[in-house]
């Protein structure tokens, strides 16, 4: 019934120029040209823990004795924390993610964060989302600027996802990414089936020849997900494996992440952000707020894998988190803005069962203004490994604009 | 009183008079006629198709769309009669005050009347609260939670009633086209109580002004100096007293974040040819352009123990040693007459009047009206509604609405009641503008790529629906106080056609709704069917 955008696109791409069609109609239309699959299948799953996530806390430093000392309410005791090399342990409430680390499939990055020293939520989340920190003025996110560069991909509106009602700013710039609040509710909303598919058709009619462009494009891409979700039938979607994911936002991210990539519709880089990690405030140790909310978060991660089963294989997932805590709790038995955080890495392709990355110590000498735990990997190196040896990115430089890539400074979370 | 313009011997084409508010209606008629006559001619020399020549109809959407949240129901019609610049003429002469509806609605939001001692009050209040109760000493503070929301929700919610029922269209476009050049943020701390006063006192008063004065309004704002952090801009060096609950190390040294976006995004513009070396320098300027602690009332202060008396040069211009707040207030104003703030201020008012990528014949007119009146907006934007560039066919209806231009624009075209919570404000958010949630000081952005994603344009659907059916959350639509009842499909979308899209909708979409309407047996159905396909409708999206 509709004109495939490509066919249109075969049929008279060049003549279109001469009608003074929007160029960035011409540039998204190009995302459609075929070509080479070159690592069809492969998906990168971000997720962003908002507010700042305690990385002292999601890998604790049992073996640096100053951690104890700057801690004495919060530090998660050396009985509790589920020791993993000696140095290094997980939050008790991470436990879920155990089995994952001894099928080596999962690996912390200690002293991660960003080369900008900002302690401001709101410029560090954006200096992470465009991935050039210290440059306000970058348009698009580096998520975005991924699938701008590396073109060969199968013709999809699901090609990027974000699990949410607005686009973030990760994802933004001129090539097509869809925000999804819910698959079940995405679409032409209607009382019943047949008031749905009867709207969803004359909307489908009245942007079919619009003579607008960007606005015609993205509507159809909006059509063809919305059919392509019909047939996949989101609401009768079950987990595998007796997994179970946790109640929240969250959770039902990753669920739809899992369903999108079993569904085959071509997803390659799915987003979703949970937030509750600013613990400026009664942080708790073992147990309490933080513990409270990183159950949440390995219950999701734990669910995540077991339901996907083998397709693992194809999946990378990225933990991220715009800065680090103090050191030191503060006078609230809390913890309050500070530079460099943990990272996880999770899927077949890592090279798991390590904690990976350059421990600069907690010694007063080797922190940062004295007073934060150094960052000794910069985020884009980490991403950018990610990119390039999951799923086969080819010019990283254009995603991390002035950015050197060498990959000396990889981390190495990936298998050979 | 608005002069003439000086610098203009006429416009759209050479020769065709100019038309301000003296002239009499029907010459005014006439030389618009005239006027897009000579358009179409001019532009059938191109190699494109001609464009339809411009009715007087067509003259007073173009104006509707751009300097107002589109037409009313039957606003098109009126502002024909009255002449599309004649119209302008009069929102630009307007003084804001003379809007009776609109005084009643803001009556009804008790919000307004609060002023910034008693918004910081409650802030002071509620955090203290807050420490208590996670303290574990007393209950969780709920019902001051829900008081703070309440209050904010009035906050965002006048802010769609102004866009919705203002009479004076062009203030209110101006003034959120002004918070999002000097863009606060909403949930960034002190900011949650300091935003309603910047709304109120920073950007409303000054939105049709001279630009100096805003510019100096807004340096002098704590909702900005705390957002972008110029209070923690200490001279280096300075001694500090100990904070009473300090969270962390108190630093003293200069914080950059201020000083930079002021030269980037308020006025120079990124490629505006400053150096780091100047953005110290203006920081150290503006060392002591603080705010006073929230319990005092969180005001502007200005702090002589945290300024850098040093000498500073600027952009080539030396700031003596010795000087205080004055030296400020030279550097804003220095700034605000730069030339190249002046072509980023017009380029930017041109990319949200004309189009996107604005020709340079409208920013060209726009500076120089700028240069004439030293940045009054109302001679900037009528010069920029003079130029040819303005009615050219590449700009009209060239633009795709925000989310908040199409919120409110529907819910003006069908001219429904927005209730008083935030319920409408919502429904921006949800479709991508959250209204003063913008983290980046660089505001909301303009151009078409930002906004026509396809789960925002389906959501857009989906709320076209929902308002043509009545079930839109909170705007109250009378669908029979505008548009009779009609069993034929052909006269329905006649009407609605004028109703909702101003005359402007395609054959293409007339077929499909006239189609869609073909088994439609319930008039009052097909009715908000083809009234919701029209809001939904590629045309719409446009302006």
């Amino acid at each position: 019934m509709k004109l495939s955008r490509r066919a249109f696109l075969k049929a008279g791409g060049l003549a279109m120029v001469s009608y003074g069609l929007d160029p960035l109609f011409l540039a998204r239309a190009t995302y459609s040209q075929p070509g080479p699959s070159a690592r069809s299948g492969r998906v990168l799953v971000c997720l962003f823990q908002r507010g700042a996530v305690d990385g002292l806390s999601m890998l604790v430093p049992h073996g640096d004795a100053h951690y104890y000392k700057e801690r004495p309410n919060i530090a998660i005791p050396e009985s509790a924390a589920i020791d993993l090399d000696g140095r290094f342990a997980l939050h008790p409430a991470l436990a879920p993610l155990k089995p994952l680390w001894d099928a080596r499939v999962l690996a912390p990055i200690h002293a991660i964060g960003s080369p900008d020293p900002t302690r401001s939520h709101f410029d560090a989340q954006d200096y992470m989302e465009s991935g050039t920190p210290g440059v306000k003025a970058t348009a698009d996110g580096w998520l975005n600027r991924y699938c701008q560069h590396q073109r060969e991909h199968d013709e999809t509106p699901f090609r990027a996802v974000s699990f949410g009602p607005e686009l973030p700013r990760i994802l933004t710039g001129s090539a097509p990414s869809l925000a999804i609040g819910d698959l079940r509710a995405f679409g032409v909303r209607a009382p019943n089936d047949a008031t749905r598919d009867r709207l969803t058709r004359a909307f489908e009619q009245l942007y079919e020849t619009a003579p607008t462009g960007l606005l015609a494009s993205s509507a159809q891409e909006g059509f063809e997900a919305a059919n392509m979700l019909k047939k996949i039938e989101p609401e009768r979607y079950v987990p595998e494996h007796r997994a179970s994911y946790p109640n929240g936002r969250f959770g039902q991210s990753l669920l739809q992440i899992a369903q999108l990539i079993k569904a085959g519709v071509g997803l390659e880089i799915a987003f979703a952000d949970v937030s509750g990690w600013d613990t400026h405030v009664n942080q708790g140790s073992e147990q309490g707020q933080l513990a409270a909310r990183l159950g949440d978060f390995a219950n999701g991660l734990a669910a995540f894998a077991q339901d996907l089963g083998d397709r693992m294989n194809d999946v990378v997932v990225v933990t991220c988190s715009e800065f680090g805590r103090t050191i030191a709790e503060n006078g609230s038995s809390g913890t309050d803005h500070g530079r460099a955080t943990a990272m996880l890495v999770m899927g077949g392709p890592v090279k798991g069962g390590r904690v990976l990355g350059r421990w600069p110590g907690l010694a007063a000498e080797a922190r940062f203004e004295g007073r934060d735990l150094a960052v000794t990997t910069d985020f884009r190196d980490l991403f950018a490994e990610l990119l390039g040896g999951h799923l086969g990115a080819g010019s990283l430089e254009a995603v991390f604009p002035g950015h050197a890539i060498e990959p000396g400074r990889f981390v190495g979370a990936l298998r050979a | 009183m608005l002069p003439a313009s000086r610098h203009h011997g006429g416009w759209l084409v050479p020769g065709v008079p100019m038309i301000d508010a003296s002239t009499p209606r029907a010459a005014r008629a006439i030389v618009l006629a005239v006027a897009a006559l000579a358009l179409g001619a001019a532009a059938a020399a191109a190699p494109e198709p001609p464009p339809r020549p411009l009715s007087a109809s067509d003259s007073a959407l173009h104006v509707l769309q751009r300097f107002a949240f589109g037409p009313r129901a039957g606003q098109v019609d009126e502002v024909a009669r009255q002449g599309a610049l004649g119209w302008l003429d009069a929102q630009l002469a307007a003084n804001g005050h003379d809007d009776a509806r609109l005084a009643a609605l803001e009556k009804r939001t008790p919000a307004l009347a609060l002023d910034p001692d008693e918004w910081a009050r409650h802030f002071v209040d509620m955090r203290r609260a807050a420490r208590a109760a996670k303290a574990g000493e007393g209950a969780p503070p709920a019902e001051m939670r829900a008081e703070t929301r309440e209050m904010l929700d009035q906050v965002r919610g006048i802010a769609m009633v102004r866009a919705v029922t203002a009479e004076d269209q062009l203030r209110e476009v101006m003034a959120s086209f002004w918070f999002d050049h000097f863009n606060v943020f909403l949930d960034k701390g002190a900011d949650r109580f300091l935003l309603p006063s910047y709304v109120e006192d920073v950007i409303r008063p000054h939105a049709l002004g001279h630009f100096v004065d805003l510019l100096i309004a807004t340096a002098r704002s704590p909702a900005m100096l705390f957002y972008l952090d110029n209070v923690q801009s200490v001279a280096p060096g300075t001694p500090v007293p100990p904070r009473a609950n300090a969270g962390g190390a108190r630093r003293t040294g200069i914080n950059e974040n201020y000083a930079r976006e002021l030269l980037e995004l308020h006025t120079l513009g990124v490629d505006g040819g400053y150096t780091q070396q100047d953005v110290i320098a203006v920081a150290r300027i503006l060392t002591g352009w603080s705010m006073q602690p929230p319990a005092q009332g969180g005001g502007f202060v200005f702090r002589p123990r945290a300024h850098d008396f040093g000498e500073k040069v600027v952009l080539g211009t030396r700031f003596p040693a010795g000087h205080g707040e004055e030296e400020g207030v030279r550097l804003l104003r220095q700034l605000a007459r730069h030339p190249a703030t002046i072509r980023h201020l017009c380029t930017k008012l041109c990319a949200r009047f004309v189009s996107d990528d604005p020709p340079d014949g409208c920013v060209d007119a726009a500076v120089a009206a700028w240069k004439a009146s030293d940045g009054d907006v109302r001679q900037v934007v009528r010069a920029i509604a003079q130029s040819p560039e303005f009615w050219s066919a590449g700009a009209i209806g060239s633009k795709v609405k925000t989310p908040l231009e199409f919120v409110a624009s529907a819910v003006r075209a069908l001219d429904a009641a927005p209730d008083s919570g935030a319920k409408l404000a919502d429904v921006v958010g949800r479709l991508g503008e959250p209204l003063y949630r913008q983290p980046s000081p660089a505001g909301y952005p303009e151009r078409q790529e930002d906004w026509a994603n396809s789960g925002a344009l389906l959501a857009r659907m989906n709320f076209a629906i929902a308002l043509a059916s009545g079930r839109a959350p909170g705007a109250a639509v009378d669908l029979d106080a505008i548009l009779p009842v009609t069993a034929d499909p052909a006269a329905l979308v006649d009407a609605v056609n004028a109703l909702v899209l101003g005359g402007a909708m395609t054959e293409h979409t007339r077929s499909v709704i006239v189609s869609e309407l073909g088994d439609v047996r319930d008039p009052e159905r097909g009715r908000a069917l083809a009234v919701g396909l029209a809001l939904g409708s590629p045309e719409f999206q446009r302006q």
